[in-house]
């Protein structure tokens, strides 16, 4: 049973991305969330980049949320370059927000403002 | 003409394909999983030039899986290239994706006073593995992350047999641990190998240099039929000396220090490692590590890869730790 277990888990490791760096404990990844919003900066950087958006709620409050991605191989893996998103695009990320409630998440594919859609 | 048609029309279809619908609850990774590939530019200039002259290719993709362009081979997501065709030729960039998704484009370059080259590409015939002046298999190359011999659905990874008492080695993580890698320390020896990241060998007379762009780590590994110095300083990457058995580089190590996991499991200073590298074919390196620590594990522990080389990189990226974070405030009481 044991072993069955092992295996079970080990396929169910492979049919996941496997994480750049870190575990992905902290983000809700059975509940996806996605954001729109306005990109104040990009930090290419590793070990994970980051977005920093501006999202506005119905009554036009304003919340910065931090977008965490890949780390820059996977990105490039993917086709990103550090102009592919830039300040001012209004961008949709969808992914896992973390679990404390804060206004951070990681995305697993972001739509660019031309609707091309990207892993991230 | 009709093979332009057949592209574009193609590319119109790649174009126009979605992703298939989230499901609920679904992983945000495996809906990202089902982007389709595109082209988003291929281009080579000049289109004409006289015999001798330059031209340069640059193409750009996005979420590719594969990506080749005929007659050069496998190529990187985006570049450039600069050539010299002796004849007219037609290139030709292919690629695929998830969802079954594929998009395809050509350009041709126009030699003046030749006439077209044949479209049969070298690139797909089987290499034989490249050997060095003194004869020995030359490992040399750009290695990808691998898996355990078998392929996806083989058999879990070997799991050590620990020696009575040393249970404690075993590492059990709090929900809020987020693994070993996140603290941007070095993974050490055999855990370089199994980030996904890429490896790279280069290959000298006298030593071999095996670096890893997770944290750009290196051993520059002497294989002048030296030993180990004596008593070496516990160190992250450890000691290494290596040797050739017949077309295998063996590569002892000693002197690590007891900061690094493998594989779920800590070890003293006296670990041990005797790692094997051979290239069984000109596309796969093969790699063997034997790990002992008399004070944890009853036996020796053999872990295997196989890493597939990436003729499209020569060389690895830089990788700094630089923008860490500490992911632990994000836990929540929840």
């Amino acid at each position: 049973m044991r072993r069955y277990l092992l295996a079970v888990a080990a396929v169910v490791l492979l049919a996941s991305p496997l994480s750049a760096h870190h575990s992905t404990a902290m983000y809700q990844m059975d509940h996806p969330t996605t954001v729109t919003g306005t990109v104040k900066r990009f930090e290419w950087t590793n070990p994970h980049a980051f977005i920093y958006i501006d999202v506005k709620d119905e009554k036009g409050n304003s919340t910065e949320w931090e977008i965490e991605l890949m780390s820059l191989n996977h990105l490039r893996s993917y086709g990103w370059v550090r102009t592919t998103v830039k300040p001012g695009d209004v961008i949709t990320c969808t992914g896992g927000a973390a679990k404390s409630g804060a206004p951070s998440m990681i995305s697993a594919l972001l739509k660019l403002p031309d609707g091309r859609e990207l892993r991230s | 003409m009709i093979g332009v048609a057949f592209a574009i029309g193609i590319a119109l279809a790649a174009a126009q394909q979605a992703a298939p619908p989230a499901q609920p609850g679904e992983s945000p990774y495996r809906i990202a999983g089902r982007l389709p590939v595109r082209i988003m530019s291929f281009d080579v200039q000049p289109k004409s030039i006289r015999p001798g002259e330059k031209v340069t290719l640059t193409w750009a993709t996005e979420n590719p899986q594969s990506i080749s362009i005929d007659p050069i081979g496998r190529v990187a997501p985006r570049g450039t290239l600069t050539l010299t065709p002796s004849a007219t030729t037609t290139y030709t960039l292919a690629v695929t994706g998830a969802s079954n998704s594929a998009d395809k484009r050509m350009v041709t370059v126009t030699v003046q006073g030749t006439t077209a080259a044949s479209a049969t590409s070298a690139s797909h015939l089987p290499k034989a593995v490249p050997r060095t002046a003194d004869g020995h298999p030359d490992l040399s190359g750009v290695y990808g992350y691998g898996q355990a011999p078998g392929g996806r659905g083989g058999p879990p990874p070997a799991q050590p047999v620990l020696k009575p008492g040393a249970e404690k080695f075993k590492i059990v993580r709090a929900a809020d641990d987020t693994g070993q890698y996140s603290s941007c320390m070095p993974p050490g020896i055999p855990q370089s190998f199994f980030v996904p990241y890429y490896t790279q060998i280069v290959q000298a007379p006298k030593s071999v240099v095996i670096a890893h762009e997770y944290l750009n780590l290196h051993r520059i590994i002497p294989t002048d039929g030296r030993n180990h110095p004596p008593d070496p300083d516990p160190s992250w990457m450890g000691n290494a000396v290596g040797r050739w058995d017949g077309d295998t580089l063996v590569v002892d190590s000693i002197g690590y220090n007891d900061k690094t996991e493998i594989n779920g499991y800590r070890h003293t200073e006296s670990l041990h490692i005797v790692e094997r590298f051979s290239r069984p074919d000109f596309n796969t390196l093969s790699y063997e590590a034997t790990i002992q620590d008399p004070n944890v594990f009853a036996q020796p522990w053999i872990i295997r890869r196989n890493f597939p080389l990436l003729p499209e990189y020569d060389s690895l990226n830089e990788f700094v730790c630089e923008n860490n974070r500490d992911y632990k405030p994000l836990f929540g009481n929840k």
